[in-house]
């Protein structure tokens, strides 16, 4: 089970073994209740900077975590070693915190056993790849930057993981998930370019067109100049949009919505941006990293949570959501952000139609400044233009901003068909890119 | 047949490393050990025992780095990840333009353990969740309070560090570090405000010295205040900082600048690069005659003093900044070299057995003034106090920062009043550190752990400790955190 059988290590933990050793955990178990969830993780990344190789690496971890309860008191623990000495130690000791732990009054059951969903995103090609393949898309990456005398600096990774949930009533999940990723910053002297994708195929991540992206945008930004901050039309690309969204999916919590310490307080079924936008969870998508089922063994489906600018849904714990009513419990791990009328086709065309904006690549460093209106603050990266009757002028030194997504997207001017958005500090989401009217810029930086 | 020792293993991927032709090559196994107790609105939400155990192997060969890691550790496992590591290394020869070289150290033998009084382990649970219950139902004593959270929190480190150039280290060390807030809510608005000890390397005395009952009465009625308080108005004002809203003011603008892989160029890619480049080490004038900000990765109890850093590099004290002047990068064996450097500083770090080690910032903090918190507020007509964590921000180059805090106090004519809301402050980092006209005495000095620190791809978590006393800064933009500004 754990690495003795030698010539076929390292395999995932396949849906029987999951099925041996969850079983194992129950027969050990005297809890009332008892959980298990699985997480086998295994993932290579190479790593390059200044044109080469900085870190080559790849690791193995899988994690079992029990969760048991005794009439509302409970306790988890976990191992990353699966055998069967480690499996009831990881039990006695989930055991010993749930008889000592205070009654919980929020505790629930295991769901009930259903259906779950299972999404075999494991696409062969991305769980074959190795090394040789990730080193193969770095130096495809370098090799182009080379040629046009810029530095390369960027990560490709590919993973593949078992992800599994059971509980003693007969909930049982289990899937496998593979993910790749590509990374790219294009340093021209002193000014930069980025480009990102993460796909469940390697195939799909478009290291050429995406290097080419990058260079383009390192080579526009060569004539930098100061622009004071202050309020200006933007023109965000999709990374830049999903950025400050993933900051208004992460306050939807909806226990502090019952207790009005959320941003949403009071909103529920109102208008809280433009109401040509909707906002959908779309699992099933083939450009996103949609799962099958939560940790907590609830299936993952399609939903609505804006529509026509207007909040439908919170994101519900368990025991909230029971207070509230709530069953299904909605998931948001694909989300795919939408405004209805009439899109441009490219990014480009949102450029040709303003008069005067500033082009954003992307945020980098989002971080609330007000939990009650959702004021964000970060700075732009990578990639900063002054547009100017339908073209790039230049690019400018990064600006600050001070801005709440509930305020910047109450109206918008004009926007592209969703697209795929992937930065270094959110999942990945379909977005479009936008025309904003009114963005705040509050300072600037030295570059 | 019995179970391998850890020695055994280690033996076994080394012997495979040297057999491939490798320069240099070593293995880290590690058994972390972590609780974690966790209460919301008067309840346990959660009790979580983690043990994470496994290893990684890392080879330089022929100037290029591979790392290999695994959770299973077994006598088929370790040799196929030793090779496995040879292989990618191997492969990075491919693009590796310039050969690593790494900067000679002594070969250690030592055993390191963390000295400890009451072992957080060993202390019954009911004992910890009667704490936090109590926490809890004092933080909802003022009316007003509408959430709570308190959490306690332990981690052990058992780990060997072998190395093909015979350097053999065994860790035994621990760290922990206990919370509350309370968030109080008036008129729609809501504001929360937090006691935290800092995270240390001691045992559970840490939590008992902290006296949380009276700091969780403390910080209820301070909550109350704070939401109730008058919105900051914009301006210049003079800002007099507590020690544990500088670890952080400290932490991200000279601790992530004065990592050398950064200013080198490794992180373009993520965390970024560094406004200090090497051209100005020994030049460049970060901050006022007053500030002294020194790395210590020799202080006991603090986060990065391990002994060793993964490496295998003895932890070591040195000038960052001196007298205002740039003049130390953190640096690991690898970067060491690029700047003329003969050793590491030992600031090379992986956040577990699964991590490669990177360069870390180290113990930064800044050095005691002279003066005690009273002479400098007294000269400040104009001002606020600022304690604690807040919002924060800040360029990938680490030029334009901007933070919030946890409370403000208002000052006028030399005297600290009423609270006040929605403070932030912005600036660039040399001109703000050159606005430091006064650090306190070492009697307030304090010091702060971070765990969270976001490096790398994969990202990892790095362990630091910031020490510092109050300080003075004249003349900071201050905006409110309530509006666009």
């Amino acid at each position: 089970m754990t690495g003795a059988s030698g010539k076929s290590w390292p395999h995932m933990t396949s849906r029987d073994e999951f099925h041996f050793l969850s079983d194992l955990v129950f027969t050990r178990s005297s809890a009332d209740h008892t959980m298990v969830s699985l997480h086998d993780h295994h993932a290579g990344t190479t790593r390059f900077a200044n044109n080469q190789v900085v870190q080559n690496v790849d690791t193995r971890r899988g994690t079992l975590r029990v969760t048991v309860a005794f009439d509302g008191q409970h306790g988890t623990a976990s191992t990353t070693d699966f055998t069967a000495g480690a499996i009831q130690d990881t039990v006695t000791r989930a055991e010993r915190i749930a008889r000592v732990s205070p009654v919980d009054p929020e505790y629930l059951p295991p769901p009930k056993p259903c259906e779950l969903p299972v999404r075999e995103t494991a696409k062969p090609e991305t769980v074959a790849a190795g090394p040789s393949r990730r080193l193969e898309y770095a130096n495809e990456a370098i090799g182009q930057c080379r040629m046009e005398n810029l530095l390369a600096a960027g990560a490709v990774s590919s993973s593949m993981t078992a992800v599994g949930v059971a509980a003693d009533n007969g909930l049982f999940g289990y899937e496998q998930q593979g993910a790749a990723r590509f990374s790219l910053t294009v340093q021209a002297g002193d000014t930069t370019g980025w480009s990102a994708a993460a796909h469940r195929s390697i195939d799909h991540l478009r290291v050429q067109e995406r290097t080419l992206a990058a260079i383009r945008k390192a080579k526009c930004g060569r004539e930098v100049q100061d622009l004071p901050a202050g309020t200006y039309p933007v023109i965000l690309e999709p990374a830049a949009v999903a950025g400050l969204w993933a900051w208004l999916l992460w306050s939807l919590d909806a226990k502090s919505y019952a207790k009005g310490v959320s941003p949403f307080a009071g909103k529920l079924g109102h208008l809280v941006v433009d109401e040509r936008i909707s906002l959908r969870n779309s699992p099933d998508h083939p450009d996103l990293l949609g799962d099958g089922f939560t940790r907590e063994g609830l299936p993952s489906f399609a939903s609505i949570w804006i529509a026509q600018g207007r909040l439908q849904q919170l994101a519900y714990d368990r025991f909230t959501a029971k207070v509230d009513g709530v069953d299904p419990i909605p998931t948001l791990d694909a989300p795919v952000l939408s405004v209805d009328g009439f899109p441009v086709a490219s990014i480009q065309d949102l450029v040709k139609n303003v008069e005067r904006a500033i082009l954003v690549t992307n945020f980098w460093y989002i971080r609330p400044v007000n939990d009650r209106s959702l004021l964000l603050t970060g700075m732009t990266r990578d990639g900063t233009f002054l547009v100017e009757k339908g073209e790039i002028v230049s690019a400018v030194k990064h600006f600050r901003f001070h801005e709440s997504p509930l305020a910047a997207f109450q109206q918008v001017e004009a926007w592209t068909h969703p697209m795929e958005a992937v930065n270094s500090e959110t999942g990945k989401m379909l977005v479009p890119a936008m025309t904003l009217p009114r963005f705040h810029f509050s300072s600037a930086t030295r570059f | 047949m019995s179970t391998p020792t850890w020695d055994e293993f280690a033996e076994l991927a080394l012997k495979r490393i040297a057999a491939s032709g490798a320069e240099y090559g070593d293995i880290r196994i590690q058994d972390s050990h972590t609780e974690h107790i966790e209460g919301e609105d008067r309840r346990i939400a959660s009790i979580r025992d983690i043990r994470d155990t496994g290893f990684g192997v890392r080879v330089l060969y022929h100037g290029a780095w591979g790392f290999a890691a695994s959770s299973v550790l077994s006598l088929e496992e370790v040799p196929r990840v030793a090779d496995l590591a040879v292989e990618i290394a191997k492969g990075s020869t491919s693009i590796a333009l310039e050969k690593v070289r790494l900067a000679q150290e002594p070969v250690h033998r030592d055993r390191i353990v963390t000295p400890c009084r009451v072992d957080p382990f060993g202390m019954p649970l009911e004992k910890k969740t009667d704490l936090l219950m109590s926490v809890m139902d004092l933080l909802h004593r003022p009316a007003g309070v509408v959430r709570s959270r308190a959490s306690l929190w332990a981690r052990q480190d058992r780990k060997l560090f072998v190395s093909t150039e015979g350097s053999h280290l065994e860790f035994d060390l621990l760290a922990g570090q206990g919370e509350c807030t309370a968030t109080a809510l008036h008129e729609g608005r809501f504001a929360s405000r937090s006691f935290n000890t800092p995270h240390l390397r001691k045992g559970y005395e840490l939590i008992e010295e902290a006296d949380f009952m009276r700091e969780a009465s403390r910080v209820a009625e301070q909550a109350v205040k704070k939401v109730k308080a008058p919105l900051v108005e914009a301006g210049e004002y003079d800002l007099v900082l507590d020690p544990e809203h500088l670890s952080l003011t400290i932490h991200e603008s000279c601790g992530h600048p004065s990592e050398l892989d950064r200013a080198l160029g490794y992180e373009a890619n993520y965390a970024g690069t560094s406004f200090l480049t090497t051209e100005k080490l020994g030049t460049f004038r970060y901050g006022s005659q007053h500030v002294n900000l020194v790395a210590d990765n020799t202080e006991p109890e603090t986060l990065a003093a391990t002994g060793y850093d993964d490496d295998g590099v003895s932890c070591q004290q040195w000038d960052v900044i001196r007298d205002g002047i740039f003049v130390g990068y953190c640096t690991n064996r690898e970067v060491a070299p690029k700047i003329g450097a003969t050793r590491s500083l030992g600031s090379n770090r992986a956040d577990g057995w699964g991590s490669v080690p990177i360069v870390r910032i180290a113990n930064i903090g800044l050095e005691p003034g002279s003066a005690t918190v009273d002479q400098l507020i007294a000269d400040v007509k104009h001002g606020i106090y600022i304690e604690g964590h807040g919002s924060y921000s800040i360029d990938q180059r680490r030029y334009n920062f901007q933070f919030g805090g946890d409370a403000f106090w208002l000052i006028e004519n030399g005297k600290r009043t009423h609270m006040l809301r929605d403070v932030i402050y912005h600036g660039i980092t040399p001109e703000f550190w050159n606005s430091c006209d006064g650090v306190a005495n070492r009697s307030v000095r304090r010091r702060y752990g971070f765990i969270t620190c976001g490096k790398g791809q994969p990202g990892q978590s790095g362990w630091m400790t910031h020490a510092a006393s109050t300080a003075r800064f004249r003349q900071v933009q201050v905006i409110r955190g309530a509006e666009r500004s």
